[in-house]
């Protein structure tokens, strides 16, 4: 029972001493910060069973987070679990905070998403604030690739994602975000007032590796300049820990481009430290960045598991 | 000495750390005809320079405090965090090769014997990156020069290279990259009053477009500019 007591316990989310934050501490009029329904915790923990198939093995969540279990529905890798993260709150609300963590366990690999968009609701005293966790052993295998992230006018959302993986392993992490909902009323794009994502790696030892931290502050930033987001709408980031070798067999395989024609633009570049590659992707609707973060990963998981990623589900 | 004097001399565009060889990405972006007048050029130097401010200028900061207070830990640990933060390849063979050249330079300037003179021997050793940022808070706290003016000669020694790009590869005047240059000066105080409460944690960038431009010429065969 102990240690069902220590699974449930949700770690605390503060992000109030972050200065992006500070216009935005004071109680939501209806349910206080972090209260029951408002402190997701989800811990997922991948491992290969006796018949050497890679398992869900550990699940603990609290609400509003839920996943419920593995399921084998790749076509191109039949053995690979995968798990879809739903939010039975619908959207992450003033004073939402949220903890996830994924460990890959030993030989393991898994495939993560999200059932649908997350969206960030309209806020007003507080903020939204998540922190993930990402633990990779040697010879593991994670896409985490979820639906892309909609914040609405006056959103405020803060992420902090820390990657601790072994040199053998490989993280394919995505992010989409969109400029808001682009099409309510007169339209929402870059309506929010502030979106703080942080992602940093290291390996067991300690060593770091790279951090990445973007804030994007529309009212106090021209957005529209060229060199920022320009005329694009939506912008993905993915992360791609890997091996060197592979890293080189990715990197020779994906070129760069601006596609005038589609409103579609994608670069690749090494991270810091031989860590991996970093794949940036600005486009106007998601549906095209989707397309092109779905087959960057395929490149990734041809390189490491010698199979392509199947074709997206018509319904997705 | 008045502290005015080598603060001209260490902004000078003909300062001898190589800036002439990069375009930080500017090359590309006028190749595909996204700056192509001084308007666009105006926003693109504008995008560059926000990158820098809260960046390579935080970590140009803490490293010229860690000067003055002979911290050299945290001088390393300056050229560190500002190597981990930068997120493509070409942004970091800049910072590292204007970095030596600058520490070079220095121990020309102040001898073997010193912060600058240890922090070389390290760069040349592989013990510590050598970015151009940290270079210049050693130098110009060994200069006597003012923190705020180490940040507004940072932020304005990455318009000038911007901008001095750009009189090669994009159809501008002199006079419409000074006025440039002189329209965002305005911005330079008001990043310093965010910047100087920064801690290297929580320097931060957001220049996707840029980033994506840099990609392009890392993988092309323009090679008018290093970068």
């Amino acid at each position: 029972m102990a240690h069902q007591r220590h699974y449930s316990d949700a770690p605390a989310v503060d992000f109030d001493s972050a200065p992006e934050m500070q216009p935005y501490l004071a109680q939501p009029d209806a349910m206080y910060v972090g209260c029951p329904g408002k402190h997701g915790y989800l811990n997922l923990g991948f491992e290969v069973n006796k018949e050497g198939r890679s398992i869900l093995r550990e699940l603990d969540r609290r609400a509003p987070l839920i996943v419920q279990q593995e399921l084998y529905f790749d076509e191109e890798l039949p053995d690979l679990p995968c798990v879809y993260i739903l939010s039975s709150g619908g959207p992450n609300v003033d004073g939402d905070r949220y903890v996830q963590r994924f460990t890959m366990h030993r030989g393991s690999m898994a495939f993560i998403s999200t059932g649908a968009a997350t969206k960030l609701a309209e806020m007003r005293r507080n903020y939204s604030g998540m922190t993930q966790e990402f633990t990779l052993e040697a010879d593991t295998y994670l896409e985490y690739m979820p639906e892309p992230v909609i914040p609405c006018r006056h959103t405020r959302f803060i992420c902090d994602t820390r990657i601790v993986a072994d040199p053998t392993a490989t993280l394919f992490y995505s992010e989409i975000y969109m400029g808001g909902r682009k099409y309510y009323g007169t339209g929402e794009t870059f309506a929010y007032d502030v979106l703080s994502v942080c992602s940093h790696a290291e390996r067991p030892g300690g060593e770091q590796l790279f951090r990445e931290k973007f804030i994007i502050d529309p009212a106090r930033m021209p957005l529209r300049d060229i060199g920022m987001m320009g005329s694009y709408d939506v912008f993905a980031n993915v992360i791609v820990l890997t091996p060197p070798d592979k890293a080189a067999a990715v990197y020779d395989s994906t070129e760069p481009f601006i596609d005038r024609d589609r409103h579609l633009a994608a670069g690749i570049t090494h991270l810091p430290n031989g860590a991996g590659l970093l794949f940036k992707v600005l486009g106007l609707e998601p549906g095209p960045v989707k397309a092109v973060v779905r087959d960057f990963c395929s490149k990734v998981r041809l390189a490491v598991k010698h199979r392509p990623v199947p074709p997206e589900f018509p319904w997705r | 000495m008045n502290p005015v004097l080598p603060l001209l001399q260490f902004s000078d565009a003909t300062f001898p750390v190589g800036t002439f060889s990069f375009s930080n990405g500017l090359e590309t972006a006028s190749y595909e005809g996204l700056v192509h007048d001084a308007a666009t050029l105006e926003q693109y130097t504008r995008s560059a320079a926000l990158q820098a401010a809260y960046s390579d200028g935080v970590a140009a900061l803490v490293a010229y405090r860690a000067a003055l207070a002979g911290d050299y830990s945290t001088i390393l640990e300056a050229d560190s965090a500002l190597l981990r933060f930068k997120m493509n390849d070409e942004a970091r063979l800049m910072l590292c090769r204007m970095g030596k050249k600058l520490a070079e330079l220095g121990v020309h300037l102040w001898g073997d014997d010193t912060l600058m003179g240890r922090w070389l021997a390290d760069i040349k050793t592989y013990a510590t990156p050598g970015c151009y940022p940290v270079a210049q808070g050693i130098a110009f706290a060994a200069a006597g020069i003012g923190e705020r003016e180490l940040y507004a000669s940072h932020q304005y020694g990455v318009a000038n290279m911007v901008v001095s790009a750009a009189l090669r590869c994009v159809r501008v005047s002199h006079y419409d990259t000074q006025r440039i240059l002189y329209n965002l000066a305005r911005d330079t105080d008001a990043h310093y009053e965010r910047a100087r409460t920064m801690t290297l944690d929580s320097m931060h960038a957001f220049v996707p477009e840029m980033d994506i431009l840099a990609s392009l010429h890392e993988k092309g065969k323009m090679r008018m500019f290093m970068n």
